[in-house]
């Protein structure tokens, strides 16, 4: 293979990995919004959540307690990050979300619940977990496969399958199932929904609960790709936000363009301009959107979205 | 009315005199005031809670000792690697415990932020974990450092990169900080002064996660001898293996040497694993070292903090810095202008990770304390004897 092919297509390998990991932390995100129109800070802080289950359930529980080989290990924690997920998810909509909304109050305060929820989230892992980087790694990680001058490890490809698998098994719930049909229709009015005989507050905290599973999994898989600490999602969440809004906030399917876009369009300025201007090309990509194209990627009715 | 506001009347009074009362046992006893400023929250917390250990360690050691009278008192502050938060914290400081010396910061752009307030205040500062060279070339009467600069990192690791290694040919890798600036330049003149050529500057930030594509990048810029690297434990383990992965070092079968320097602590090469083979670097403080000061650090570490953990560079720095203030004590400083005249006086003076002599502009001039590794196989460390 001439080098410069190769080269492109070991970036767009590269890229398409990273924007799986992306996607996987932004579709939440675009869940919630779509759902509930509401912005969440705190979902970051679920995808570490998930990393650091993923972590000690693989680590300690799975191997030691239970006697599983390393890579069944690991992929155990993929199930226990996504419970752990969804049970956090649930337990803050019951605590703060769902007060808030009986409430009724204004935009603003569930808006600042989310960074509370955040911070809360972060002190907590550095008060249970320190502040030092946890070294997770996956049996995947270490299996690299080759063909020709093209490498990728089993661990990318594990993330590549897993995500091709949630957005499947997302976009099916969605279109086919009658909570996805129910989830839909409050997305479009949560009132007419409940005239309808939906009961609209358990279908947001199933969103709720689905978003914060997919953070969950999301973590157990960008663990042994990350510098794992109490802050890493902090690291994700201003670019899931950009992925978010370059797709169109709400979108599923603009979530996911954006994600693989914006995953090998960096994997191509690390290559010719500079992994130093990475935020500069991504940023100025969700201004142009704003300005030139609001809507997102794919632009639909508010209420086709999600 | 009167009774509604006679609670607040005995709050007050009973803050003001909780208020009052450091001060009146500072104007009882002979004390020196250190201010320890460190990131113990946000992504750089790890620095402050190693460094709060070697402190807290050291601070025991030392009261055993007699200090001539004097006791050593501690504040330690959350600065959070953030210049705006450190900036706040030593001004709040400076006001109300009124320090003698300020330890800190670790983060090189933190501690510049706060090296012009301190100057204006007549506090020395001591720092132990800034690489940048503005730090001790700006000038300041106050700052001092037991930390070796940019300069005194990059220059010996150019030196051997192009004299030992025989390497012609480097990409740089490096964070976008102060820190990791100065030291990719610090590698960059010399290096190419010596005849070597710098394919590549390849800088990140410390969001960056993934390295695939960096290490790709770098496997398609054709034959590279070395990567000098400078970037915080956490993203050097992943761009280690990403560099193995790509078949680019020799940890993964290729053939360019990795070079880093005190910016990676002790336990990192059992981190990144195998792709850390053949990994030379600078280390300040070794453990295997075997001065007196050094095995007897890590045996009272051992039993603070576990006989499973081994102390690590930033431990070290900490605990050195707080022999350096017992050591001015001991030679009869008192205050800040006493204290920075013994530091412009000492020559000499062993600590765990070297020796300390200040020169005129407050920087530890000892390079005894740079010493070079080359990780093994079983990613133990070969001590080389490049000078």
């Amino acid at each position: 293979m001439p080098d410069l092919l190769a080269l492109v297509v070991q970036q767009s390998i590269n890229g398409i990995y990273l924007g799986c990991l992306y996607v996987m932390v932004a579709l939440g995100l675009t869940l919630i919004y779509g759902v509930l129109n509401q912005i969440n800070f705190a979902h970051a802080d679920f995808v570490t959540v998930g990393a650091f289950t993923a972590f000690f359930t693989a680590t300690r529980f799975a191997t030691k307690v239970l006697g599983l080989p390393d890579t069944g290990g690991y992929l155990l924690s993929l199930v226990a990050a996504l419970g752990a997920g969804a049970l956090l998810g649930l337990a803050v909509n019951a605590a703060v979300f769902a007060p808030l909304r009986r409430r009724g109050t204004d935009e603003l305060r569930p808006l600042i619940a989310t960074i509370g929820v955040s911070v809360l989230i972060e002190n907590g892992q550095l008060a249970l977990f320190g502040p030092i980087p946890y070294q997770f790694d996956s049996p995947l990680a270490r299996e690299t496969l080759r063909v020709g001058r093209i490498f990728v490890s089993a661990q990318s490809l594990l993330v590549m399958a897993v995500s091709v698998a949630a957005i499947a098994a997302l976009y099916a719930f969605m279109r086919f199932t009658f909570i996805g049909k129910a989830l839909r229709a409050v997305a479009q009015d949560r009132e007419t929904a409940g005239l309808m005989g939906i009961n609209p507050n358990l279908v947001i905290a199933l969103t709720i609960v689905i978003a914060s599973a997919l953070a969950g999994m999301a973590g157990a898989l960008l663990g042994p790709v990350v510098v794992l600490t109490p802050f890493t999602g902090a690291t994700l969440i201003v670019k899931a936000f950009a992925i978010v809004i370059i797709g169109g906030f709400g979108n599923m399917e603009g979530t996911i363009m954006a994600g693989l876009l914006v995953g090998v369009i960096e994997a191509f300025t690390v290559q010719y301009l500079g992994s130093g201007l990475i935020d500069l090309v991504v940023f100025a990509m969700l201004l142009t959107m704003l300005v030139v194209r609001p809507t997102g990627l794919i632009a639909e009715r508010k209420e086709e979205n999600v | 009315m009167k009774n509604a506001l006679k609670p607040v009347v005995v709050a007050l009074a009973c803050t003001a005199a909780a208020a009052g009362a450091p001060f009146a046992a500072q104007a009882q006893d002979k004390v020196i005031r250190v201010g320890v400023l460190m990131p113990i929250s946000g992504p750089g917390s790890y620095f402050g809670v190693m460094g709060k250990e070697g402190i807290e360690l050291a601070l025991e050691r030392v009261a055993k000792t007699d200090l001539n009278g004097h006791r050593l008192q501690v504040q330690f502050e959350d600065s959070a690697c953030s210049p705006l938060q450190a900036t706040n914290t030593v001004k709040r400081i400076l006001e109300q415990f009124r320090p003698h010396i300020v330890i800190g910061e670790e983060c090189s752009d933190a501690s510049l932020a706060i090296a012009p307030i301190l100057e204006q205040a007549k506090v020395v500062q001591l720092n132990a974990g800034s690489v940048t060279m503005k730090l001790t070339e700006s000038g300041y009467k106050y700052v001092f450092r037991i930390f070796p600069n940019a300069e005194q990192q990059s220059l010996p690791l150019a030196k051997v990169a192009y004299e030992k290694l025989g390497a012609r040919t480097a990409v740089i890798l490096h964070e976008k900080t102060n820190a990791g600036n100065d030291n990719a330049d610090g590698f960059e003149k010399p290096f190419v002064k010596l005849g070597g050529k710098v394919l590549a500057k390849i800088d990140f930030g410390r969001d960056v996660n993934d390295f695939t594509a960096i290490a790709t990048r770098i496997a398609s810029l054709g034959k590279v001898d070395v990567l000098p690297t400078f970037a915080l434990e956490g993203q050097q383990v992943r761009l280690s293996q990403a560099l193995a992965q790509a078949r680019v070092v020799k940890g993964g079968g290729g053939n360019a040497v990795q070079m880093g320097s005190i910016w990676l602590p002790w336990g990192y090469d059992q981190k990144a694993g195998p792709a850390s083979i053949g990994y030379v670097r600078i280390v300040q403080f070794d453990p295997t070292e075997k001065r007196n000061i050094v095995q007897d650090f890590i045996k009272a570490f051992k039993a603070k903090y576990g006989a499973d953990k081994t102390p690590t560079h930033i431990n070290a720095h900490a605990y050195d810095t707080i022999l350096l203030v017992a050591e001015a004590v001991r030679r009869g400083a008192k205050d800040s202008e006493s204290i920075r005249e013994q530091f412009s006086k000492l020559k000499n003076f062993e600590v765990t990770t070297g020796r300390i002599t200040f020169d005129r502009k407050g920087q530890n001039s000892d390079l005894s304390v740079v010493h070079f590794v080359e990780t093994q196989k079983d990613f133990s460390w070969k001590g080389m004897s490049w000078r």
